[in-house]
């Protein structure tokens, strides 16, 4: 599907409406995966979907719906019955009308789509994961992970006149290796596979892998840490959400009566910007709005909240997207560097399972995985088992000591991290292995 | 629709398959949302689709469209035996090696006495707005949110082996939860209709309006409670919240692709490993763990898994030691077994099988033993509702968890409501500790609706039942503040 029948599919759409009031969108996507294990191609999938949504509103009464049967029959029908919907579902205070184009501002130019991206496919992915896995083989390691590649294109209109479209492109790379009771991880992920090298994550997480062969105890207490971004991600991902307004401003947020207050570390700015290259977002989101750049910490200060339109009404604010994307300011170091200044203290690979003690703190716990080092004196000295942490993330931001050169993370948001130095990180336990 | 997915295997067979089976998917959801007295939206939402699964060169491949016309199925087909040359660059030696299944013919329909897509919208908002209103009566109460969730899927599987199987499954699923807030903090307690494989008449059971007071005196109590102090406690654990205990430190660890690697890179391996089958002490001698995938409204119940092996019941765990595992066509030889165990599931069209938990859980005690004498027996413990926090290794040894709602024993008599309750063990320890289990009348199924598993991520469901039970001297404390 290209963009002018994607725009054309939403303009039927909206044609089929009788409701006051109508949003439509097409998704089209494809999403292909090649999956490792034991230096073996173990499952390889090639997924294309197209599908359509439709909210219907009459007055404040509003519903929505959706279908992947793009037929004509089929269109009509999905509006038919968000309109069936929305007549008996009862009147929604915080519903807002359509936005009207002079309202959604101007989109910026967000360019992430790669054709050669889009194109890739399963045989070429094979030939440079083959590779991998010899590589893996001479050094006596079993590799697993996933390289996938797709393309998505999401259209949007209404019945008050706004309309618009983008097209992007995904690469992510993910390889854990393992040789005997060691294992490393590493990952690279952009809109533009060009930028991806598949051997060097492979060689990044055999090295981690053969490092981390042979882990001994060491005790569960505070620790200094250098998280690697992808370990910073993963926290991250825990405390982005608190920047909601509504939440906030009913008390149900770790953040709420912290706007414009120094929360965090001198060293912490945290922003989102759809355009950003190296890990761009969406130009459009909230009906059809457009996305912009937003600081939501500056310089260890809130800077600012999240506003659904609805919210941004009443307290009189400007509507602001959930963050597509997330970008922290860093340094010059590289991880090496943070270790060769270190007196004592852990390297840590990446983290596992998080999730929320206390949401309110907010207080979380997890596990660290694939590659725990005990440094000292500047040097990483031996591998350690892996240990479950349990930690206050507004504290664990005021306790940055130093910060790295930022590279493209994430697991599931496109995030912009440097490596990190944290003093006094709570392990609570140890794992056997 | 079974002739559409025969083709389709036909044509994958004309391509080069040595073997293939196809999938068409058809899913509906509906979802009601309330937010303190006003809804906060309806949906109706549908996606269909195929998928076709081939070994070509001894190797697997894999595509799916959204498009059920003919050209494009076949164009799937074509497709998944291209991405099965691919995935021959780096295939076993010995290629797939798959366990035989009979041939099979059969539909499957999930038992249920009203449609929930049938129950008018306006019936499902009345109740909602009712359960809600209910609880933001109680002082204290400053967030009430509650949402009705109902799916259907209606499948139809056909392979290169002359198997043409047809399910139809409901799912209905609600909750209630309030939230109390202070000048400190807020603190959520909840009631759930937990999915099942039934229709609306579960929703009709569970007392929304009748518990919602109770929901938000409690939700206001956790907010007020006495701090979980640190140390070891015995604890009780009622089956909605061993549901996920369960489900993290057994489920998985006992899912034979995991063991084997499979899922290495994503949700990682298990410390249950096939050498230690038949010797593994997992836990005490009155664990007895049962996969069951005949039972009546499990989610996991489909007549056939997406291998077109039919259901079937097994214990994983006899007495206390690792005797089995949850498997599928592709890794069942692994531990030298003939036939899969039928573990093997899709989350939808688009989406390749992969060894998905049964409805798996505990068998009761088999003395008689109720929950209140399990609690006048214990001295110094914790009784533990609902699920709350939940965190464990990757290879499924080290845990925290953490409840919704957690009651203080002292002395035999159930006490104050207790805040920020986690505790940690290793699993074969933590089962290791259980010495007692309520016997049937108290076993009750609790389901899980969003298992995360698989690269690219699926979703699963599955139902995990059990009686109250008790683990001596489990490490408890308030988490980090």
């Amino acid at each position: 599907m290209n963009e002018s029948q994607a725009r054309a599919a939403v303009r039927r759409l909206l044609s089929f409406g009788r409701c006051d009031a109508m949003e439509a969108g097409v998704d089209a996507w494809s999403n292909g995966v090649t999956r490792l294990a034991d230096n073996l191609i173990t499952q390889n999938v090639v997924t294309e979907s197209v599908s359509v949504w439709v909210e219907c509103a009459y007055g404040r009464r509003h519903g929505l719906a959706s279908t992947s049967d793009f037929s004509e029959e089929a269109l009509r029908s999905v509006v038919r019955r968000a309109e069936a919907v929305a007549r008996v579902s009862p009147p929604d205070p915080e519903y807002m009308p359509p936005v009207i184009p002079r309202e959604a501002g101007k989109y910026l130019v967000v360019r992430d789509y790669s054709p050669r991206t889009a194109a890739l496919g399963p045989m070429e992915k094979a030939r440079e994961l083959a590779a991998a896995i010899r590589m893996a083989r001479a050094r006596k390691l079993r590799l697993s992970g996933a390289y996938q590649n797709g393309w998505s294109l999401g259209a949007f209109g209404n019945s008050v006149g706004l309309a618009t479209c983008h097209r992007s492109s995904s690469a992510e790379i993910h390889l854990t290796a393992l040789g005997g009771d060691g294992s490393g991880w590493a990952q690279d992920k952009s809109f533009d596979c060009a930028d991806i090298n598949v051997g060097r994550v492979a060689t990044e997480a055999a090295g981690i892998a053969e490092r981390s062969r042979g882990a001994g105890d060491l005790p569960a207490g505070k620790y200094t840490v250098i998280l690697s971004p992808a370990a910073l991600a993963e926290l991250l991902s825990f405390l982005i959400y608190d920047f909601d307004a509504k939440t906030a401003d009913e008390g149900r947020s770790s953040l709420r009566g912290k706007l414009g207050k120094k929360v965090f570390g001198d060293n912490i700015t945290i922003r989102t910007d759809p355009a950003f290259r190296e890990c761009p977002g969406n130009p459009f989101s909230d009906g059809g709005l457009a996305s912009r750049p937003v600081d939501w910490v500056r310089h260890g200060t809130v800077a600012n909240f999240r506003y659904s339109r609805y919210w941004a009404k009443k307290k009189r604010k400007k509507p602001t997207s959930y963050p597509s994307n997330v970008i922290m300011e860093g340094g010059n170091e590289t991880a090496d560097g943070m270790v060769a200044s270190m007196e004592r203290g852990l390297l840590v690979t990446r983290f596992w399972y998080i999730r929320h003690v206390d949401p309110m703190v907010p207080s979380v716990t997890g596990m660290t995985r694939d590659g725990l080092f005990l440094v000292e004196n500047g040097k990483v000295t031996r591998p350690v088992r892996q240990m479950r942490f349990n930690e206050n993330l507004l504290d664990l931001f005021n306790r940055i000591t130093a910060l790295g050169r930022p590279v493209r993370t994430g697991e599931y948001m496109s995030m912009y991290l440097p490596p990190v130095k944290v003093r006094d990180f709570n392990f609570t336990s140890t794992t056997r292995f | 629709m079974i002739n559409l997915c025969r083709e389709a295997v036909e044509a994958a067979r004309r391509k080069g398959a040595s073997y293939a089976d196809a999938r068409v998917v058809f899913q509906r959801t509906q979802y009601i949302g309330a937010e303190d007295r006003h809804i906060t939206g309806v949906s109706d939402t549908e996606t269909s689709g195929i998928g076709v699964r081939v070994i070509a060169g001894g190797a697997w491949g894999f595509a799916a469209s959204s498009s059920l016309k003919r050209a494009d199925v076949a164009r799937a087909a074509a497709r998944a035996v291209e991405v099965a040359r691919a995935s021959a660059l780096a295939r076993a030696p010995q290629g797939i090696r798959w366990a035989k299944e009979d041939r099979h013919e059969d539909a499957f329909h999930t038992p249920h006495i009203k449609d929930p897509f049938k129950v008018p919208i306006d019936e499902k908002v009345g109740l909602l707005l009712r359960a809600n209103g209910e609880a933001m009566r109680v002082r204290g109460v400053k967030k009430c949110h509650s949402w009705l969730y109902f799916h259907r899927e209606r499948r139809y599987l056909a392979n290169s082996e002359g198997t043409a199987v047809t399910s139809d499954a409901v799912v209905s699923t609600g909750q209630l939860s309030a939230t109390a807030v202070d000048r400190a903090t807020a603190k959520t307690r909840s009631i759930e209709a937990y999915p099942m494989c039934t229709g609306y008449e579960h929703i009709d059971a569970t007392p929304f309006v009748a518990e919602a007071r109770r929901v938000g005196e409690e939700a206001v109590a956790k907010l007020k409670g006495k701090t979980c102090p640190t140390g070891r406690k015995d604890l009780i654990l009622h089956p909605s919240h061993l549901a996920l205990t369960m489900h993290e430190s057994i489920g998985h660890a006992t899912e034979l692709d995991r063991v084997l690697g499979m899922e290495e890179s994503m949700a990682g391996s298990s410390f249950a490993t096939i050498d230690k089958l038949g010797k593994l002490k997992y836990g005490s001698k009155l664990m007895n763990i049962v996969c069951d995938n005949t039972m009546p409204f499990g989610l996991a119940t489909r007549g056939y898994d997406d291998d077109g092996v039919k259901g079937q019941r097994w214990h994983v765990i006899r007495d206390g030691i690792l005797v089995d595992y949850q498997s599928s066509r592709e890794v069942c030889h692994a531990i030298g077994a003939k036939r899969s165990r039928g573990s093997c599931r899709a989350d939808s069209w688009g989406s390749i099988p992969i060894i998905r938990q049964s409805n798996i859980g505990l068998e009761p005690g088999r003395e008689p033993l109720s929950l209140d004498e399990l609690i006048a027996d214990t001295k110094d413990g914790i009784y533990i509702e609902g699920m709350g926090s939940y965190s464990i290794d990757q290879k499924r040894l080290n845990f925290q968890f953490g409840g919704d709602c957690f009651w203080e024993i002292r002395n035999g008599r159930k006490g104050a409501i207790l805040k920020d309750v986690v505790y940690q063990a290793m699993t074969p320890e933590f089962y290791g500790s259980m010495d007692a289990i309520c016997d049937a009348r108290f076993w009750m199924p609790f389901g899980v609706g969003n298992c995360g598993k698989g690269d690219p991520m699926q979703v699963a469901r599955m139902t995990h039942g059990s009686a109250p039970a008790r683990f001596r001297k489990i490490r408890v404390g308030p988490g980090v503040k």
